[in-house]
């Protein structure tokens, strides 16, 4: 327990001082034992867990790891979709203060190679076959890891492979040792210090090989009490955990807020039934990426063009003036006494259905967070009634940097900086912090480490500067901010945003640095324009066939049209390519969530590039694609290029 | 909208097979069933006892005849003769001094034996053999009635029925004869709502769908039509007995003569074929749209002045009734209870006009 003296007179912070992930979870153990801690969806039926069960089930595991030959400073995979057997085992980890190495249940091998080129790897923690798979298949590559713990047995009965044995064995032998030695389940629960690691996370890999980030238990306490003391969310909320487990923002509200304000975590059953999960659990609490956010809208609005005409009628009658009054609300200005009775009419009719239907109706924190969201997405869902607001955060800070508050939401910033979060802003305008919760060096790579941290200020790489009245406002990123050939600054991610807010554009890159013009190369979304097609009776064969149909550039220019509305002179785009496929993270063109590693694409496509500049009126490509099996094949295309 | 389905999830296979899974649809089941209860405190006692009592009877017995019907598929022409045995037994067990309550058990026994015995023999043929095997059901226990002075008390005569007495309380009261037809309609409601989530339910539907295919998986499908026969025959039987002694208070054979069977058969197809709130529609439809339509008319020929005969005020409204009907069966084949289906389904994916993937 803590023994702070502080402790029991902030009631508002209780786990200062010496808290651990261990001690708070057997406190919620011990207290709210009862309680519900995590929820999984099996079958159809969620299976509750209460916290003295997953507490239990925690200490089990951290046992069983430890007959494994576990030892401190080793690092455990983790390897998977959310399952709550993945929590329990990367909870157990600092338990023996070790490392959980989440990765993304897509990885490939070359990146998990990466992985276990960094650290001792001895163990993985995965979720079924294919999982077991890939790391028997790292191990015939030589690497070192001996025990292999799947939670998924299906499949794997006939694997004869040294060291595999289910979650159920794992969990048996942990029970066994923890019987056998008194002594052990109070070591297990005091060992383990603040200082100690919680997880050994990557960054994101936007520019290059990602690097290792260790974040120790008080980097993640102490970002969860920061944001909770900034109004992030409450205790006892209910989430959907559903981010991928490598994700900072995952361990931060998955695990760390979880274990701290005692949330009731729910896991959806598999990633193609997230949608509906996410309506049967309704959460109270939820953050996501722009890009889930983009993807609901896409939802919503190809829901709606498929309605019959008196909805869509009433839909657009009620939406298209609560945007326009959120717009002018951000904007300082206050709206009419109609503009409020069309809310409350529009609440009950059109926005209360909608909410209703993806499950956002219980609602009271809603986030988006990882990158920058566009302008226009967001205001939809603050006009949909949704409070959206924007979270300003990154892996080396235990993902909570800085967030809105409720009041205080406006389009250009990113709020205050949190409480215990400061904040200055370095002389070339990049973003400096200092905080708990910032980590202590980026693994093994000492030169890394001493360019993003100077006198226990981490350099975000961020570009930014403080308003008068506080707010944050981010640019972009250092390196991305970039020039025309005359002068004009753009930050090309802000004006990618705006092309996605259209439903049918998936993904798109705007080129431009050091050129007279702006263009853009884009990946139209699959569903969405298949589905239009399929409405309109417009033949198509495949992605590529379909990405330059005439149609479907008409459909696309609209999106042009309207941005180019939206931006200032300088920046309009001139000259567009709808490309052949879409931006894979196994290609290496966008991270696993989903940011564009621009230099690769500028390099893969540098031809049609080229293209959009000399005025050529198609392009022949020939390209190399990656299959999911890791195979490799050529696919020969010509892109056409328009004119906007 | 109004279908709120966020936040409704399961975490035990009990909890995800209740009747009611849409909080939507239990508060209006919840208010229907208060509406129910209040009924007699809200409404005059005319109104009470003339028109909702009957309803609900009626109710009971469509639903009873759906069970045949629309779960295992099997026609009935002959349902009004069978209603007949339980009224007639009821009510002479009632006069041979046994209490009300067991004479309503008799009532629906016998109407299980002679129902099952009939079927025992009928069920060899189908489709409209049957039919037609159940119309001669109907005719046999209408020449039956009428030639036999022990049952019916006499050629054209009618038995008065003991005052009706529960737990040996007399009910006489309207809102307590009320209070009994709204009580048995409710258990037989409840029995064929749970009907739908058990293994006869389940084995019925097969066998409606295509009896070989229902033998093949397994259901024994003669056995199981015999059983919807018995079931049906028992909630018909003690439906006749209630309706004699809270209604009619006397019984007589042209009560449940053919005209009646094909009425109850046409309450069946108007609500709906395997629909429970369709039961209750039709039923409504059939009962209480004559008297409706027939004050709609004469209202609306006062209000314009306009001087029609009597004759054809008396016609109007059944050319009206009948149009209604077709039109109807023309919009929703599958009855009322699809129609309000069809609503619910709309609001259900509001504003979308589908469900998602």
């Amino acid at each position: 327990m803590p023994n702070n003296p502080s402790s029991t007179v902030l009631k508002a912070v209780p786990n200062a001082g010496d808290d651990t992930i261990a001690r708070l979870l057997m406190r919620n153990a011990r207290e709210y034992g009862n309680d519900i801690a995590m929820r999984e969806k099996d079958r159809g039926i969620w299976r509750e867990v209460t916290w003295s069960a997953y507490a239990e089930e925690v200490l089990r595991c951290a046992a069983g790891f430890m007959a494994l030959g576990v030892k401190p400073g080793d690092a455990v995979i983790i390897l998977g979709d959310n399952r709550v057997r993945l929590y329990a085992g990367m909870t157990a980890m600092s338990m023996l203060r070790a490392y959980a190495m989440p990765a993304y249940p897509g990885a490939t091998l070359d990146e998990l190679k990466h992985f276990f080129g960094e650290a001792h790897v001895v163990a993985a923690l995965v979720e079924d076959q294919e999982q077991v798979d890939k790391i028997l298949e790292l191990r015939d590559a030589g690497t070192s890891v001996a025990s292999i713990v799947y939670d998924e047995a299906r499949g794997l009965n006939l694997y004869d492979a040294p060291g595999l044995q289910s979650w159920e064995s794992l969990v048996e032998a942990g029970a066994k040792r923890l019987s056998a030695d008194p002594d052990l389940r109070r070591h297990l629960i005091e060992e383990s210090k603040p200082e100690d690691p919680a997880v050994f996370m990557h960054s994101s890999g936007t520019t290059g090989k990602p690097k290792g980030i260790v974040l120790s238990q008080k980097n993640v306490l102490s970002g969860a009490r920061n944001a909770h003391a900034g109004g992030a969310f409450e205790y006892g909320e209910e989430i959907l955990a559903y981010l991928p487990m490598a994700w900072v923002g995952d361990f931060a509200l998955t695990v760390a807020s979880a274990i701290a304000f005692r949330f009731t975590v729910s896991v959806p059953e598999r990633q193609e039934t997230v949608q509906r999960d996410l309506r049967e659990i309704a959460p109270s609490l939820y953050l996501a990426a722009p890009r889930s956010w983009d993807h609901m809208l896409t939802a919503i609005q190809v829901g709606m063009e498929n309605s019959t005409p008196l909805k869509k009628w009433l839909y657009h009658f009620f939406m298209d003036r609560a945007v326009e009054a959120e717009r002018r609300k951000l904007n300082g200005l206050s709206g009419g006494p109609f503009e409020r009775l069309g809310r409350l009419v529009g609440e009950k009719l059109i926005f209360g259905p909608i909410k209703d239907q993806f499950g956002l109706i219980h609602l009271k924190r809603a986030f988006t967070g990882g990158e920058a969201i566009g302008e226009d997405t967001f205001i939809f869902y603050r006009a949909l009634g949704i409070k959206l607001r924007q979270l300003y955060g990154q892996t080396e800070n235990s993902a909570f940097n800085a967030i809105q508050a409720p009041g205080e939401v406006k389009l250009h910033t990113v709020g205050k900086p949190l409480p215990g979060v400061e904040v200055k802003i370095a002389d070339d305008g990049e973003i400096l912090m200092k905080a708990d919760s910032v980590f202590k060096g980026y693994f093994k790579n000492e030169a890394a480490s001493a360019e993003a941290l100077q006198d226990g200020w981490l350099h975000s790489g961020d570009a930014g500067y403080l308003e008068d009245d506080g707010h944050l406002v981010v640019l972009g990123r250092v390196s991305e901010v970039v020039f025309t050939q005359s002068g004009e600054r753009y930050v090309p991610n802000y004006i990618e945003n705006r092309l996605k807010f259209s439903p049918y554009i998936k993904d798109a890159a705007v080129v431009g640095a050091g050129r007279d013009e702006l263009t853009a190369m884009i990946c139209i979304d699959a569903e969405a324009v298949g589905h239009w097609a399929e409405v309109n009776g417009v033949p198509y064969v495949s992605y590529a066939d379909l990405s330059q149909r005439p149609e479907v550039a008409e459909l696309v220019k609209e999106a042009f049209v309207r941005v180019n509305k939206a931006v200032t002179e300088g920046l309009q785009l001139h000259r567009y390519v709808s490309l052949h496929k879409e931006f894979d993270p196994d290609d290496g063109e966008i991270t696993r969530t989903r940011k564009l590693r621009r230099k690769v694409v500028e390099e893969r496509y540098g031809q049609v590039i080229e293209a959009l500049y000399n005025g050529a009126a198609d392009i022949h490509v020939k390209a190399v694609v990656t299959y999911e099996t890791g195979e490799t094949g050529t696919v020969e295309r010509t892109l056409l290029i328009r004119e906007i | 909208m109004f279908y709120g389905l966020s936040g409704v999830r399961h975490n035990s296979y009990v909890s995800d097979s209740k009747l009611f899974p849409v909080p939507a649809d239990r508060n209006a089941v919840v208010f229907f069933l208060l509406l129910g209860l209040a009924a007699p405190y809200l409404v005059s006692s005319l109104y009470l006892n003339s028109y909702i009592l009957p309803w609900l009877i009626w109710t009971a017995a469509v639903l009873g005849l759906n069970l045949v019907t629309g779960w295992a598929g099997q026609l009935h022409l002959g349902y009004a003769a069978v209603m007949a045995v339980g009224a007639y037994s009821a009510v002479h067990a009632a006069k041979f001094g046994i209490p009300w309550e067991f004479a309503l058990l008799i009532g629906g026994l016998a109407s299980s034996v002679i129902g099952s015995l009939f079927a025992f023999a009928a069920l060899r043929t189908k489709g409209l053999y049957l039919a037609l095997t159940t119309l001669a059901m109907q005719f046999v226990m209408d020449w039956v009635l009428t030639h036999s002075p022990t049952i019916a008390g006499g050629s054209h005569a009618s038995l008065q029925s003991p005052t009706f007495a529960l737990l040996g309380q007399d009910i006489t009261s309207d809102a307590g004869l009320y209070y009994v037809a709204f009580g048995w309609c409710v258990l037989v409601t409840i029995f064929m709502l749970n009907l739908r989530r058990t293994g006869l339910g389940r084995a019925l539907v097969a066998v409606r769908e295509k009896d070989f295919a229902a033998a093949i998986l397994g259901v024994n499908s003669f056995y199981y039509k015999l059983v919807a026969f018995a079931a049906s025959s028992f909630i018909a039987g003690v439906s006749g007995a209630i309706l004699v002694s809270t209604f009619y208070f006397l019984a007589a054979p042209e009560q449940f003569a053919v005209n009646v069977s094909i009425q109850v058969l046409a309450m069946v197809i108007v609500g709906g074929l395997g629909s429970i709130l369709g039961s209750y529609l039709g039923a409504a439809l059939i009962l209480l749209m004559p008297g409706v339509v027939n004050q709609l008319f004469s209202l609306g020929a006062n209000l314009l002045g306009l001087d029609l005969g009597i004759e054809t005020l008396a016609h109007i409204p059944n050319a009206a009734y009948g149009a209604l009907i077709v039109i109807f069966l023309m919009v929703e084949p599958l009855g009322l209870g699809k129609l309000y289906a069809n609503v619910r389904d709309y609001l259900m994916v509001w504003p979308f006009d589908q469900l998602k993937k």
